[in-house]
């Protein structure tokens, strides 16, 4: 313990010396305050800028201090930041140190102030703050106006995704203020009494003109304007090339657009020589080479703008990134059938740089031929093996030979090979026909590929030769692009040679031959079925002597005229396999199949028929029905070509439905419909049988048939049934019977109006014959033998008085129907039948007929008409004429006035017969009173007599009224 | 919409064609009516706000309401309506020409703020009608229009100056779209003086039958005649 107390004295002691030395070289550390502190601000950057001096006398050098700042926002109290800045401070320096505050410095007065302390490592400890300095105010709103509301920051540029406060300063508190933010309303904080924030967090771009905040009190709108940034790329795809050896050209992707008006900037940097350029585009920059042979380039391309800088390097070397200049100047020369030269020219690089160049030949698009020539200035190739009459194109592009790195752009130029004689001889083929014994033959030809033709055909010379007549040749030149010529012969044999003809020449001829005479036809055709790869075939040879076969069909049948296509095949060939684009499913193909001859003659070897696919009846056969009756009906479909159809028709169905539901007929078979209705069906497997007869069938019974035909692929369509009902069992009977009567009536009508007038005559004739009369029946009645009736027919007449013109009311009812008014005052007229004298004057014997038969008046009324009544009989009076029995009294009493012994009796019949007159002198008991004079006998017509003409009164000549005068000569009695 | 739009562009196209060949040839069309008719025509096209004012409105963002509402016309920027109708013609024309170079200078300063092609569009049209106003100038002082010489009334207020450029570009904003839409106003104003001076040619040509002799030989004739016809109290008005 003692020795411890020893020691630390000890070391004490030492101690004193040296704190002795240290306080000659730095005295007593004391605290130095900062002096003169200016605060200032930079509103553009929103910064607060701080300056301020460290004096001591006491220290020459260089020391390090600590200088402790606080800054206030508001009032002094309201510390917002606190910040050790560290330095090394020489004597009497001016310091400087900045702050940026989040909030515009305009919205809010700061204050500043500090302290400081030594930290120097040669200042002894304790080290110790400094006192505060006075509290320094940074007011921005000083400088602001008399105007009722400021927002801030002004033209703030941001950069997109940063956050961002903006704040307003309204003079007016009860102003009521509303923000917007690119119109739309948005409420901040409140910092002050007059002063608002709004904080923006994440901001984006929204376009270049920049992103609208404004503020709208009572008066006009104020607001700021913050230009939003896109965050600047890193330049992509940076690399370097030159075309000369002279001139590096950089080239890089700068990516997106910051979206700002100001651009940012692009400066290539080389580090080897330590040059730079700015570059003029944002994408390109050009580098001058210098010509001290530098090989190496170390280039960085740095962008920049307002927020940010980027950069990227590359390590170039200036050999490895020669990208030549394209060739110029390629051209074709001595172009012939088969030969071209071409030639080109290339930019030098340097001055004993070659290149290597890359000559393509290309035809129909395809790279068919490539050469690679070294180069230095001018180039030249002779290209071989070309086809005639071909179009090539020729293209070129070269690299640098030293160092391979990337081709130039090519350049090409078209050219067209010469044209040569034609390479094979046409296909030919022939149609022959026969026309009145001579053969029409039609030659066709396949126009040659443009292999084969080395040049555009011109035209086809058909020589045709005959062979019995070896002297006779006829040659014929056809203009293409004909494919086919028609040459008439005659009955001998021929051979027909065709060649095709460019500019150049001609091609080989083909050659066939013509018999005079047709061929054997009689061939049975076969059947085949076709496949996807068309329709194979197979045949037998008929001599080994054939030098090929030819297999002909015509591409669309259905379609006139036919098509020909043919298809050669070589000797050895006895199978094939037709195939074409023109074959469609459902068609039927007729093929024909020739075998040539060393002669090149054709002979017909087989004929076969198929179809590529076969398909179902597309419709159905018209079908005439007949022979019906009550049990059956008859179904014929003649017309119905079986050839023409979309697949062998191998049968019919006939479908049978009844209405009725009745089981299905002997043959017959139920099936079901597509609708699900019952059917019968009846299978007809002879294609060739083309009528059917229903039987069995009821009577009166409605049916619906159908006919359809049905090929390997299926039955025609089903939806065009027929309907027939059988007829009544009898009913071919009635119509036996029917039909006689009817006509048998028909010519009985016909008959009876043919003789109507015969009819009349014999059954009701008008003037009734007075033999049959009734009143004759009432004489007899009377069983008076002696009255007789006097027979006119025995009368001889000499003249007849025709009296049409009646006098008075004695003509209303004689002769004619004329009113009385009517008649009045004319005078009878006369008609001479039998000569007779003028002068005759005398009386003489006469008779008058009068005929009232028949007073329809008077038997509907029992009126009275018109009586025969002697001027002394009493008129006629309504009163006692209007019964029945009135009408019969006055009948008897008329003529047994007249007559004197007419017995009464048919007192119902108001009839009354013609009688002769009393006055003939020949009666019995003539009547009292008779007429006066009564010479001539008075024959009037019985007539219906209307009613209305019928007169109660008569005056008393009305007897003579209508009188026929008769000569005393041919007066009967 | 687009066949407004097409026709418009057809019409500008027209004009400028007509402008070039002008310029081209050097001259003036001496013919009054072609002329007056037009300068209708161009101020009737320059009047139409989609022309300037509607893209420019897009291009900054002050398509809001409340943005809307301040977009005025300051006064002083343009001559006002009755101030244009109570000028002289030469006075009329000349306040024109005036209006239309600090128009060309204030484009100038839009460029940026502009969709070029309706910038380049703006600046060919105003162009074109100042152009025709020369022309128009030239053609009244060769008539000796006593109208023409009428004293000057007092003008149109003061000479208009570029509008000073605001310190912010919110304000700057709003202040170009004020002056746009007074552009609009002017030239609709100028294009019915315009008319008005039509009318009133046709209105005293209805009222003096011994003009309507005349007219038929004026049409003949196309400028010499105006100037034979002026000392007899027929300015072309």
């Amino acid at each position: 313990m003692a020795l411890f107390a020893v020691l630390q004295t000890t070391f004490l002691l030492a101690l004193l010396p040296l704190r002795t030395y240290q306080s000659e070289v730095l005295s007593e550390p004391l605290p130095l305050t900062p002096e003169s502190l200016n605060v200032s601000i930079n509103s553009t950057k929103q910064c607060l800028h701080l300056q301020w001096t460290v004096h001591n006398p006491d220290y020459h050098q260089e020391f390090k201090m600590v200088f402790q700042i606080q800054i206030s926002r508001f009032k002094a109290s309201n510390v917002i930041w606190l910040e050790n800045y560290s330095t090394t401070v020489k004597r009497n320096q001016v310091l400087h140190w900045s702050w940026e505050s989040e909030l515009p410095l305009e919205c809010a007065i700061h204050f500043v102030r500090m302290r400081t302390m030594v930290d120097d490592a040669r200042i002894p400890a304790p080290r110790l703050w400094s006192n505060w300095s006075s509290w320094e105010k940074a007011d921005a709103q000083n400088s602001l106006g008399d105007h009722p509301l400021y927002v801030f920051p002004k033209d703030k540029l941001v950069e997109e995704g940063s956050n961002v406060t903006v704040c307003y300063i309204s003079r007016n508190h009860q102003d009521n203020i509303s923000c917007y933010l690119e119109d739309v309303l948005i409420y901040g904080r409140q910092l002050d009494q007059n002063v608002w924030a709004f904080e923006f967090k994440n901001v984006s771009f929204i376009r270049k003109t920049g992103t609208n905040f404004y503020c709208k009190g009572q008066g006009d709108p104020e607001g700021v304007v913050l230009l939003v940034s896109k965050v600047l790329e890193e330049p992509k795809n940076f690399s370097c090339e030159t075309q000369d050896l002279k001139t590096l050209t950089c080239t890089w992707d700068p990516g997106n657009d910051t979206g700002l008006i100001q651009l940012p900037s692009y400066t290539l940097f080389e580090s080897f020589s330590g040059k730079k350029t700015l570059c003029k585009h944002r994408n390109r920059c050009d580098w001058q080479v210098t010509q001290d042979s530098q090989e190496m380039y170390n280039f960085t391309l740095v962008a920049e703008n307002y927020f940010r800088k980027r950069s990227v390097s590359i390590l170039f070397n200036l050999i490895h990134g020669v990208h030549p200049m394209a060739p110029y100047s390629l051209f074709p020369k001595s172009v012939s059938a088969t030969n071209a030269t071409v030639t080109w020219k290339v930019y030098s690089i340097g001055s004993s740089s070659a290149l290597l160049c890359q000559l393509q030949l290309l035809g129909e698009g395809k790279v068919i031929q490539q050469h690679n020539i070294s180069v230095r200035v001018n180039g030249e190739y002779l290209l071989s093996e070309l086809k005639p009459d071909t179009e090539y194109m020729a293209r070129v592009r070269c690299a640098y030979a030293d160092h391979f790195w990337k081709w130039s752009e090519l350049i090409s130029q078209n050219f067209t090979t010469a044209e040569a004689a034609p390479s094979e001889a046409p296909d030919v083929w022939r149609d022959v026909t026969f026309v009145s014994g001579h053969p029409t033959v039609t030659l066709f030809w396949k126009p040659l590929s443009k292999v084969h033709a080395n040049g555009k055909i011109l035209f086809y010379n058909v020589v045709v030769e005959n062979l019995d007549e070896p002297s006779s040749l006829k040659v014929l030149s056809v203009p293409a692009p004909a494919n086919s010529t028609k040459v008439t012969l005659n009955q001998s044999s021929y051979q027909i040679c065709v060649t095709a003809h460019n500019s150049v020449g001609p091609s080989p001829a083909s050659t066939v031959a013509i018999s005079g005479h047709p061929g054997n036809e009689n061939v049975e055709e076969g059947r085949m079925n076709g496949t996807e790869d068309g329709f194979p075939m197979s045949w037998k040879p008929q001599s080994r002597n054939a030098t090929g076969y030819v297999v002909e069909w015509c591409d669309s049948p259905q379609h006139l005229p036919c098509v020909l296509r043919w298809k050669n095949l070589g000797p050895t060939n006895t199978d094939t396999v037709i195939s074409s684009g023109a074959f469609r499913p459902g068609v039927r193909y007729n093929f024909r199949i020739y075998e040539i001859s060393t002669k090149r003659m054709a002979h017909l070897l087989e004929k076969k028929a198929g179809y590529l696919k076969e398909l179902a009846p597309s419709y159905n056969p018209k079908v005439n029905m007949s022979n019906l009756t009550s049990h059956s009906f008859t179904l014929s479909w003649k017309d119905y070509p079986t050839e023409s159809q979309t697949g062998f028709i191998q049968g019919y169905y006939v479908y049978l439905k009844s209405k009725t539901g009745e089981k299905c007929h002997r043959g017959f078979e139920k099936t079901f419909l597509t609708d699900n209705s019952v059917c019968c069906k009846y299978t007809i497997d002879n294609p060739d049988q083309k009528t059917f007869v229903v039987k069995d069938l009821q009577p009166e019974s409605a049916y619906e048939f159908l006919v359809t035909p049905y090929t390997s692929a299926g039955e025609g369509p089903l939806d065009d049934f027929r309907k027939v009902t059988t007829p009544d069992e009898y009913s071919h009977i009635l119509i036996h019977i029917i039909l006689p009567m009817v006509f048998f009536v028909f010519v009985i009508m016909i008959i009876c109006y043919l003789k109507s007038q015969w009819l009349k005559d014999k059954c009701y004739p008008d003037i009734p014959d007075p033999y049959k009369s009734s009143v004759l029946s009432l004489i007899k009645f009377k069983e008076n033998p002696h009255i007789t009736i006097m027979n006119v027919n025995d009368c001889v007449p000499d003249a007849i008085e025709v009296v049409n013109k009646p006098e008075g009311s004695k003509m209303q009812f004689v002769g004619t129907r004329k009113s009385p008014t009517e008649t009045k005052g004319t005078k009878p007229a006369y008609l001479d039948l039998l000569p007779t004298e003028k002068n005759y004057s005398g009386p003489g014997p006469c008779i008058c007929f009068e005929n009232f038969t028949y007073n329809q008046a008077a038997s509907d009324l029992g009126y009275c008409g018109h009586f025969p009544v002697t001027p002394q009989a009493p008129h006629c009076q309504l009163g006692p004429l209007t019964s029945p029995e009135n009408l019969l009294k006055t009948l008897e009493q008329s003529y047994m006035n007249s007559l004197g012994e007419i017995p009464a009796g048919e007192a119902n019949l108001n009839y009354v017969s013609q009688l002769a007159s009393p006055m003939s002198g020949d009666r019995e008991s003539p009547p009292t009173n008779p007429p006066e004079p009564a010479l001539c006998s008075e024959y009037k017509m019985q007539m219906a007599i209307p009613l209305g003409l019928a007169s109660p009164a008569r005056s008393e000549n009305s007897s003579l009224s209508s009188t026929a005068l008769l000569d005393p000569r041919e007066h009967c009695h | 919409m687009r066949a407004q739009r097409m026709q418009r562009t057809l019409l500008s196209l027209v004009l400028r064609l007509l402008l070039l060949c002008t310029v081209a040839t050097g001259k003036c069309s001496g013919k009054y009516h072609e002329l007056l008719l037009q300068l209708q025509r161009q101020a009737d096209l320059m009047q139409d706000p989609s022309t300037l004012l509607d893209p420019y409105i897009r291009l900054q963002g002050l398509h809001s309401p409340v943005l809307q509402e301040h977009c005025r016309e300051r006064p002083g920027d343009f001559p006002s309506e009755d101030a244009l109708w109570r000028l002289s013609r030469q006075d009329f024309l000349q306040t024109l020409n005036t209006t239309l170079g600090l128009i060309l200078r204030m484009l100038s300063a839009l460029q940026q703020d502009l969709p070029e092609a309706a910038h380049q569009q703006a600046e060919m049209n105003v162009r074109g009608f100042g152009n025709n106003i020369h022309c128009m100038a030239q053609l009244l002082r060769g008539s000796s229009d006593p109208k023409a010489a009428e004293p000057t009334q007092p003008g149109p207020g003061p000479t208009p100056l570029p509008p000073t450029p605001p310190s912010s570009t919110f304000q700057r904003k709003l202040r170009n779209c004020g002056f746009l839409r007074g552009y609009h106003r002017f030239m609709r104003t100028a294009g019915q003086v315009l008319r008005g001076w039509g009318e009133r040619q046709g209105r005293s040509r209805r009222h003096s039958p011994c003009r309507a002799l005349k007219r038929g030989a004026r049409r003949t004739r196309p400028f010499p005649e105006i100037r034979r016809l002026a000392p007899r109290g027929q300015p072309p008005r």
